[in-house]
């Protein structure tokens, strides 16, 4: 039988290897390290966790309907600050996208400073956001909306840097080759083959954001989290039950809508 | 009137694109360029509306040297010079009216044409482009659903609408199969004896440089090694040309094309 000729194999540099092996075991030291410097009588919090689950399971699952215009108000508010927040970010990523794309910023200090931008916004978790501006400009929604506006501009930033880098150049070198100024490729033949997946985005991202600002309430920043961390407070699981369901009911509808019109879209 | 005075092209990474050509082109003229790949075909179309720009020498356009021209004055000799690509570079997504009224972005104000507000005039000459190259019917379609030859036509009716005094065309039809690269070839010609707008185009095909030009000039590593009226060329002058014995992929064929 002939001989099959393989390719030869692709060669990994020993370097890397080392590399690799070591930072595999320093994470495994850490978490060894981890869980015997923790003190916890396992079986004692076991106890405790199956009582709660007693008490507290049946409550969530009997929601107190009573409070359903108050919740039902809450979840409105929650809607228009992720509404808000993800339309100011939808706006102010766009400059940042541009600026962050290597053909549509022709200078490499300038892009580096656009991608560094975005990176260093999307590092803020936006509970952390939350808490800043909840100092910044007080506990009220609009910190709320601020929070959810810069996290989602450094995501939506990178997605719109990623989408101009996708474009068809040639179509731009057309224009440039008939005497169109740089503003008017920019109209006639960046923004048409964009506009889809920009709106795509945007829409997505309202969607993450609608579950991202039902938490935010916890650190004072407005919306259904504020009775979130009532209701846990006071052990009202009832009411808590209701609110998981208006949620989960509100979060999937959006889901479901968004998904729809984004397929539609591009 | 365009003419190459001594013109060569080096590029960046040392590449000799043009070496000493000197070529002079006339008012309606067909010219036809062919030459092996890598020869400068493209190079020398691209040097005449300055999307690359020659190192040396001088080339005139309308008798300004157009080398040292930048910002406005090289927007507007790019707004009388139309192009074709290969690969018709038109906007996908957009539909075929929109694509053909982007022929008057460098006759038309920033702002206007930001919000889209071209004139009753421009409408019009965009449709009777349309119309001049049989694809009026698609004019609402969207580029991308249309076939390579009808996304040509397009290109060619956006040219048109620029209203140029000449069109430079690169590979036009590269991408096309034989009775569609005759179509389009037939539509340059037509454009060039109607409105008297001098044309020169990249072909790869000797058959086809044959039956469209009206001169042809033969490109071999930057330089000019043969430049005359169809009537003095022959098969030899292309193996001189070529360097190399003439091949049957040297020629398109289906000379039978469907008319339409
Ligand atoms: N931007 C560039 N940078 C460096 N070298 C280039 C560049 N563009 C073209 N060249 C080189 O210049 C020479 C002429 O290229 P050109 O594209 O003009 O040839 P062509 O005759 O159009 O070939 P083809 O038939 O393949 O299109 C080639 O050797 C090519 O590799
Ligand atoms: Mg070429």
């Amino acid at each position: 039988m002939a001989e099959l000729q393989m390719p030869p194999k692709k060669k990994n540099s020993p370097v890397k290897t080392i590399k690799r092996s070591i930072i595999a075991a320093a994470v495994i030291a850490l978490y060894i390290w981890t869980f015997l410097g923790i003190n916890i009588d396992w079986a004692r919090a076991f106890e405790r966790m199956v009582n709660n689950f007693e008490r507290v399971i049946p409550r969530l699952f009997n929601p107190d309907w009573d409070a359903f215009d108050k919740v039902m108000d809450a979840m409105i508010e929650t809607l228009y600050i992720a509404f808000a927040g993800s339309l100011m970010a939808a706006i102010l990523a766009i400059p940042l996208g541009f600026l962050a794309a290597n053909n549509m910023t022709n200078n490499r200090f300038l892009t580096g400073v656009g991608k560094w931008i975005l990176s260093a916004v999307r590092a803020f978790p936006d509970l952390i956001l939350a808490l800043l501006f909840v100092v910044a400009v007080g506990p009220n929604p609009f910190a709320g909306v601020l929070a959810i506006a810069i996290g989602s501009t450094g995501m939506l930033g990178k997605l719109y840097s990623e989408v101009l880098e996708s474009i068809d150049m040639k179509v731009v070198e057309a224009m440039e080759a008939n005497g169109a100024n740089k503003l008017q490729i920019l109209f006639h033949g960046v923004i048409p083959q964009v506009i889809p997946e920009f709106l795509s985005y945007a829409i997505y991202r309202f969607e993450v954001d609608v579950r991202a600002s039902t938490i935010l309430g916890v650190v004072g920043a407005g919306g259904i989290g504020t009775l979130i961390f009532f209701a846990s407070s006071n052990r009202n699981w009832n009411e808590m039950g209701l609110i998981i369901l208006i949620i989960i009911v509100v979060v999937t509808i959006i889901d479901f809508i968004s998904a729809a019109i984004r397929k539609r879209i591009v | 009137m365009i003419e190459f005075k001594d013109v060569s092209l080096v590029y960046p990474n040392g590449t000799q694109g043009l070496k000493d050509v000197n070529v002079k082109i006339k008012e309606g003229e067909f010219v036809v360029i062919v030459g092996l790949s890598g020869a400068g075909k493209s190079t020398f179309i691209r040097s005449i509306n300055r999307i690359v720009t020659p190192t040396s020498g001088a080339l005139m356009v309308d008798d300004q040297d157009i080398l040292t021209f930048k910002g406005k004055d090289l927007r507007r000799l790019r707004t009388k010079i139309g192009m074709i690509f290969q690969n018709y570079n038109l906007v996908k997504r957009s539909n075929v009216m929109k694509n053909v009224l982007a022929g008057r972005l460098g006759h038309t104000g920033t702002f206007r044409s930001i919000v889209n507000l071209f004139s009753k005039e421009d409408r019009s000459l965009a449709y009777e482009s349309l119309r001049r190259v049989n694809i009026e019917e698609k004019l609402y379609s969207r580029a991308d659903e249309l076939s390579g030859g009808q996304q040509q036509r397009v290109s060619i009716a956006r040219v048109l609408t620029q209203k140029p005094t000449y069109i430079l065309a690169d590979e036009p039809v590269a991408s096309l199969d034989p009775p569609t690269s005759h179509q389009v070839m037939s539509y340059l010609k037509k454009i060039n004896r109607e409105d008297k707008i001098t044309t020169i185009v990249n072909l790869h095909f000797i058959d086809m440089a044959m039956e469209y030009a009206d001169r042809i000039i033969g490109m071999r590593a930057g330089e000019v090694v043969f430049d005359g009226p169809v009537s003095e060329v022959n098969d030899q002058t292309f193996e001189q040309i070529y360097g190399r014995a003439i091949r049957e992929d040297d020629m398109r064929g289906g000379a039978d094309r469907e008319e339409d």
